[in-house]
């Protein structure tokens, strides 16, 4: 019973002792951005309510899509300050969780890591959003299914496919949900489309690929062979990789 | 008296190993005791090269980082550029083809996001993280 | 003939007995709270267990938050702990290796104090406590003051059993 009393009195010693020198008003800061948002940005307030300046060592972010900005190198003390947290959103959905790491010469908290979530609208979720036959299958139709985000409401949604190959059927299956009934025309020729989706009223629109592909060939196929790619679907087409040969 | 606990906490100690054995039995194919992502969604470099042909790699660092050197044969696929970049790569997959998604090292998330996408949204099997990143393919190649 | 030394013993009796009778009650009042506090605590500790032990995997991910451990042993612990904090609840419930217990119980949760603290120093967003991702919602406040409860009932527990009588 002697240890975990030693243990626990440590520990209340310690937290008293451990104040850091610069305190944050929040370390995670919860965004909501707008749909057509291109950036996300989060303010970290601080003040250094220590008695010597605290200088940041660095500062940077989890990932490459966030970026990170002191407004300076040095607080002294009783100063208050920020770090702005720029996440570049993209092409994300969901729940985006993005840290950025601070580093400082204080003596107790040296490390302190910021977090940024933010919830990315997203107007329509398109699953699944690639279909394909191959070669020879039989031509049925298949379906795509779109959901309506929860804090939109849209009511009509137009289909349209870049290629005659393709004809895609839209039906309202209610709730906030749509079907896309999407069949070839035959199942001879290598061929792919690309489906445009747009609600009616946007700007936005959303994407579904269509594509015959060819009937995979002996695992390993001899170098050099690719299948065609048809012309709706620009791409470099990729180099065999051989597995042996990669001298130091 | 000292002895009488020390003896019941061993007891216990002891006793809650069996079915915590069990539990890990019972979950080993759900967590990897290696890393903290699922094993069946990973891949080591060797398995990687491998499946040969069969294999696409697929990059999903951001295009700077793509540019300046990549896997050849690679396609770029980040999250930036998804909505362009997913066409792109849809239109090179063929059935039967395994993906090797990879970015800058191991505790990156990138790759592990657009593994995830590409099962869920394009509902592709055979998706696979590059155990060791990048940073793996360059100490084999360089 | 000594009719008086006689009429002294039955009324002393009488007494020594009254007197055993309410230190008796006594007893077995504070001997009933004590054991309602063993249910209490037992029952949240069971609840504790059975929380992280229906979803090891999300359990071996929070224990690596907090960054003090290599994940292999996040992964061991994940699945050892809840076990763990079973069976010394059941113990403490139900008076099986009442001792081992109580000391296993204090130790974890002064361990798992001190890790909090020390994530929150470091600066860490540390999203459960010892129930699992069920308490992320809480505050690190909250985790703390929770966590001292428990350890305070766990104390005087473990004293209290010194002046029982052995049952």
């Amino acid at each position: 019973m002697k240890t975990p009393i030693f243990a626990f009195t440590l520990s209340m010693i310690m937290c008293l002792g451990a104040r850091a020198e610069l305190k944050w008003e929040q370390t995670t800061v919860e965004l909501h951005p707008a749909p057509n948002d291109k950036q996300a940005i989060g303010h970290f307030k601080y003040q250094n309510t220590g008695k010597t300046p605290v200088h940041f060592k660095s500062v940077h972010a989890s990932c490459g899509c966030t970026t990170a900005q002191t407004q300076k190198e040095e607080v002294p003390p009783g100063d208050k300050g920020e770090i702005t947290a720029t996440f570049n959103i993209g092409d994300r959905t969901g729940t985006q969780i993005k840290t950025v790491t601070v580093e400082t010469d204080e003596a107790t908290n040296q490390k302190t890591v910021l977090t940024l979530k933010a919830e990315i609208p997203q107007q329509l979720e398109v699953t699944p959003n690639f279909v394909f036959w191959k070669q020879g299958d039989k031509p049925d139709s298949k379906t795509i299914n779109i959901k309506v985000g929860k804090d939109f409401t849209v009511k009509h949604i137009k289909v349209t496919s870049s290629t005659p190959d393709f004809q895609a059927k839209v039906e309202d299956a209610g709730s906030g949900q749509f079907k896309i009934d999407v069949k070839p025309q035959d199942t001879n020729k290598v061929v792919a489309s690309m489906l445009t989706i747009q609600p009616e009223d946007s700007q936005k629109v959303f994407y579904a690929t269509a594509r015959i592909t060819n009937v995979p060939t002996a695992p390993v196929a001899p170098a050099g062979q690719k299948p065609p790619v048809a012309p709706a679907a620009p791409t470099a087409p990729a180099r065999p990789t051989a597995p042996t040969g990669q001298t130091h | 008296m000292k002895f009488l606990l020390a003896r019941q906490a061993a007891v216990l100690a002891a006793v809650a190993l069996l079915p915590a054995a069990g539990e890990a039995i019972y979950f080993r194919n759900n967590i990897s005791w290696r890393s903290a992502i699922a094993p069946s969604e990973m891949v080591t470099l060797e398995q990687a090269r491998a499946w040969g042909d069969a294999a696409i790699w697929v990059d999903a660092r951001p295009d700077d980082e793509f540019a300046r050197d990549h896997v050849p044969g690679a396609l770029s696929l980040n999250e930036d550029r998804w909505n362009e970049l997913l066409p792109q790569f849809l239109a090179v997959w063929s059935p039967g083809k395994k993906m090797v998604v990879y970015c800058s090292s191991l505790s990156c998330n990138a790759s592990r996001e657009v593994a995830r996408r590409l099962r869920k949204e394009a509902q592709l099997s055979d998706v696979f993280v590059l155990e060791g990143g990048w940073e793996a393919w360059l100490k084999k190649n360089k | 003939m000594n009719q008086a030394p006689n009429a002294h013993p039955p009324t002393l009796n009488v007494e020594s007995s009254a007197d055993a009778t309410t230190s008796n009650v006594k007893h077995r009042t504070s001997n009933i709270l004590w054991r309602i506090l063993d249910f209490v605590i037992g029952g949240i500790f069971i609840y504790a267990g059975a929380l992280k032990g229906l979803d090891p995997v999300q359990f071996a991910s929070d224990i690596d938050n907090y960054k003090i451990l290599p994940w292999p042993i996040s992964v061991a612990l994940a699945f050892y702990l809840p076990w763990l904090e079973i069976f010394c609840a059941l113990g403490l419930m139900f008076r099986f290796l009442y001792r081992g217990a109580l000391s296993i119980l204090t130790t974890l949760i002064v361990v798992f104090t001190l890790a909090t603290i020390a994530a929150k120093v470091r600066g860490l967003d540390i999203t459960c406590g010892c129930f699992g991702h069920a308490s992320q919602h809480w505050s690190f406040a909250s985790h703390l003051a929770t966590n001292l409860t428990i350890l305070a009932a766990l104390f005087a527990l473990g004293f209290s059993n010194r002046l029982r009588k052995p049952s």
